[in-house]
């Protein structure tokens, strides 16, 4: 399975491409929402993406309505990251189409029971 | 954990970077304070920090930038304004952060830094209330994290996953390792030895088809080492990009305004060559700020606007970078400054009365005139002047200083745009190979035989030599090295400059140009001035690289406060007239206008011939008449004692020649400016001081028409 980690960070691009690659995924990157929509549009089909909300050039919730905006790109699973102090920005985004949030920092078991829920099965 | 350590690894370049910006950011805003991109820049910075120290298990670095994100988040929405005591509060978190990073950097671990009280102010400052207590944020046990399970989530998987991420392909910037690039650096190094090898030994070759593959490998290895010298290339920005903080915390500090501008910011040069300026530039700017710009009550008084500019200019010309401090400030008082150097035993009264007041200041580089070494908050070292002057010249720059009393300082750094790879010169010299840095190299001057070898001439035992009327100093390598001369037959001058000023250095063959990579000394020679690395030649042996300016000091041939030849000052528009100073009969001393003199030579008493009641004397194949000074002036002393060696001033005009006699040759010295006074003398021009004695000038025209009438005349 496939991961989009998103967020203008590189250390924490780092640290969530190991979170999802210990839980089996393969993971690409990209450092603010136009990249990820560049590559989405090129034809990358990841099983999830993980977005940051704070970002340059195209942030977060941008980049959830511009996906939720193509046909095609509805089946990627969308999964903000935020921090507590966003707690009130969740509504925003689920209400743009995020299927998810999850707030960091956070460890694999909550990614792994998320994705359950979501019916994305990961490897033990 | 290996995979840990990555990820803080990058958690730290990527904040310190993030850090540096939010600096320059928080400043910007000082001027700009309602500006929602920068301050949407700089929330951003501390949120993301927040958030990765969150999963690193950093909390209290963690806690810290939660209140400023608050603080900022206020900001952002425009609920409070931006005012000096927030952004004051801010920088402080920022210093804050930076020392936390510093202490993971070493230790692995926060450390215990108490940071309540800013905390507090942080969220005190979120209103404009009272100050209050700041709340800790939220228990972990709530969040289902905790230190192992993080470590745990970041463990690496046992075999399977050996998956890269892939990186997004809309970068067209990528990130290298500095010592990848190091090593690239060295192997074109190596490639450029080889290359040179190969050209070398294809000296002769007759087969064009191969000479041409090697010249176009030749071409080809230039291209790449032109292109890889430029990766090493950074613009000096990347120093400059930190000084408007130490600008603002400094003029506070000493209670001064200070505007900083930059010129040429996108100049570039080699990293290393950056990183050996940066604490001499930051101690330069410290400086102006210190002991430059008055205060700004100072400032009005004298007429000045109260706020003092600090300007920093970078420009490349003929191969060096040259970067400049200038402060429009109180300047440097020369009185000041020689008061100091009193004091501090470097230079006597005697001395310093014969120096010019831009030779006054350029005292305060020499060690030992600063004795208050700054330390700093910021670099947190102790540099003094004359350690900036080492530094800059350990890497084969040079600083100097221009400065005016009530108007500003202005100091110069020269440095070389890179120390890799460098054209030199390759000389010979008792039967050994050197190589000398083409960027010391001004010209060459070839001895052969009789007219190279008489060339030189002997001033008080140094050696000098005449080029084009100004007067070589020389210094002969084989002498300085401890080497055995050989027998040449001529040789080679090698004029050479350091520290502004020019000398010749001796050789016996000049070989070739050509571009050397230098590598370092071994551990054993390192400590040796004299040698500045050494590298290997195409033929493959390994030859020395001489320090021009270590040559010259060793050989002292650089005026020093105390110098015979001194320089001319600059600022001052008066002549003065370097002049021979010759020892008659008993004691008695004369003055010859240097310029008047042709050559100084040595003749053995015998030689000197009777003629018509004048005396002459063999010359060059010529009778040349002479005249005894002694004579002429009136000199009277060590009568009857004849010695068997004459020392005798030539003087040429065209065709003709005049040797004038002397006792003894003593020294070339500059008249003291305006010294010069009338003699009703014959053959006297007049009197004049020279050092701490009157001397006699001696009238060149009368003297020469003395030894032989008709010199003037036609035909």
């Amino acid at each position: 399975m496939q991961a989009l980690v998103i967020d203008d960070s590189r250390a924490m691009r780092a640290i969530l491409t190991r979170l999802m690659m210990g839980l089996g995924f393969d993971v690409v990157q990209a450092g603010d929402g136009a990249e990820a929509l560049a590559l989405l549009e090129g034809g990358l089909m990841p099983d999830i993406a993980l977005v940051d909300w704070n970002m340059p050039v195209m942030d977060g919730l941008t980049f959830v309505k511009s996906c939720r905006a193509r046909a095609y790109l509805r089946g990627i699973t969308l999964m903000m990251v935020t921090t507590e102090s966003e707690q009130n920005q969740i509504v925003r985004a689920l209400a743009a189409g995020a299927h998810e949030y999850v707030i960091k920092p956070f460890t694999d078991e909550v990614i792994a029971e998320k994705l359950a829920f979501l019916g994305l099965v990961v490897a033990a | 954990m290996e995979a840990i350590d990555e990820i803080v690894a990058e958690f730290l370049v990527e904040s310190h970077e993030n850090l540096d910006q939010l600096d320059a950011d928080l400043l910007a805003l000082e001027r700009t304070p309602r500006s929602r991109d920068l301050l949407g820049s700089v929330f951003r910075t501390i949120h993301t920090i927040k958030g990765t120290s969150g999963f690193l298990a950093f909390h209290r670095l963690e806690q810290l930038t939660h209140w400023g994100e608050n603080l900022l988040s206020q900001l952002r929405d425009d609920k409070i304004a931006l005012n000096d005591q927030r952004t004051n509060a801010l920088l402080s978190m920022v210093d804050a952060v930076r020392g936390m990073l510093g202490e993971i950097e070493r230790t692995g671990v926060e450390g215990d830094a108490d940071h309540t009280e800013l905390a507090n102010l942080l969220v005190s400052l979120m209103d404009d209330g009272d100050v209050r207590q700041a709340p800790l944020i939220p228990e972990q046990a709530t969040r289902k994290s905790s230190p192992d399970a993080v470590d745990d989530a970041l463990k690496i998987q046992a075999s399977g996953h050996s998956g890269e991420a892939r990186r997004s392909v809309v970068e067209s910037y990528v990130r290298v390792d500095v010592e990848l690039l190091d090593t690239l650096m060295r192997m074109v190094g190596e490639l450029v030895l080889s290359r040179n090898q190969l050209v070398s030994e294809l000296e002769d070759q007759k087969d064009t088809a191969l000479a041409r593959s090697a010249q176009r490998l030749s071409l080809v290895t230039s291209e790449l080492q032109e292109q890889v010298m430029k990766t090493r290339m950074q613009p000096v920005d990347t120093i400059w990009s930190k000084l408007p903080r130490v600008v603002r915390d400094l003029s506070r500090q000493c209670g001064r305004q200070v505007r900083l501008q930059m010129e040429g910011r996108d100049t570039e040069l080699d990293r290393s060559v950056l990183e050996a300026i940066k604490d001499p530039l930051t101690h330069l700017v410290r400086n102006a700020i210190d002991h430059g710009i008055e205060a700004p009550e100072v400032r009005v008084a004298a007429g000045k606007a109260p706020e003092g500019t600090l300007l920093l200019r970078a420009h490349h010309e003929a191969g060096q970078v040259h970067l400049e401090i200038v402060d429009d400030g109180a300047g440097i008082d020369p009185r000041m400054i020689a008061v100091k150097a009193l004091e501090r035993g470097l230079a006597s009264v005697a001395e310093l009365e014969r120096m010019s007041p831009r030779e006054v200041i350029q005292l305060i580089f020499l060690p030992g005139f600063s004795t208050a070494r700054t330390v700093t908050n910021v670099s947190g070292r102790g540099v003094g002047m004359d350690v900036v002057k080492t530094r800059i010249e350990r890497i084969g720059g040079s600083v100097d200083v221009i400065s005016n009393q009530g108007t500003g300082s202005t100091f110069h750094l020269t440095i070389p745009l890179t120390l890799a790879i460098i054209p030199a010169l390759t000389i010979g010299c008792a039967g050994r190979h050197y190589a000398i840095p083409q960027v010391s190299v001004l010209e060459l001057v070839r001895l052969s035989g009789e007219r190279g070898r008489g060339g030189i001439e002997l001033i008080s035992g140094t050696p000098v030599y005449r080029l084009r009327g100004t007067l070589l100093p020389l210094v002969r390598l084989d002498q300085q090295l401890g080497l055995v001369p050989v027998d040449s037959g001529g040789g080679f001058i090698v004029v050479l400059q350091a520290e502004q000023q020019r000398f010749g250095l001796v050789v016996d063959d000049v070989v070739d140009t050509q571009e050397i990579v230098v590598k370092p000394l071994g551990r054993h020679l390192k400590s040796l001035p004299i040698y500045a690395g050494a590298t290997i030649l195409g033929d493959g042996s390994v030859v020395l690289i001489l320090d021009a300016t270590t040559v010259a000091r060793r050989a002292e041939v650089l005026a020093s406060t105390a110098g015979a030849a001194s320089t001319v000052a600059l600022d001052e528009p008066i002549t003065i007239d370097p002049v021979l100073v010759v020892e008659l009969a008993g004691g008695r001393r004369a003055a010859i206008p240097l310029d008047m003199v042709t050559r100084l030579e040595e003749i053995p008493q015998a030689s000197i011939e009777k003629v018509g009641g004048r005396e002459v004397v063999q010359y060059r194949g010529h009778i040349m008449p002479m005249v005894r000074l002694a004579t002429l002036l009136g000199a009277y002393g060590n009568d009857g004692e004849e010695l068997d060696k004459v020392q005798l001033v030539v003087y040429t005009r065209g065709e003709r020649s005049v040797g004038f006699a002397v006792d003894r040759i003593i020294d070339i010295a500059t008249e003291r400016p305006g010294s010069r006074s009338d003699i009703d003398d014959h053959a006297l021009l007049g009197s004049v001081v020279v050092g701490e004695r009157v001397v006699e000038v001696l009238d060149v025209q009368a003297a020469v028409l003395a030894a032989d009438p008709v010199f003037y005349r036609e035909g």
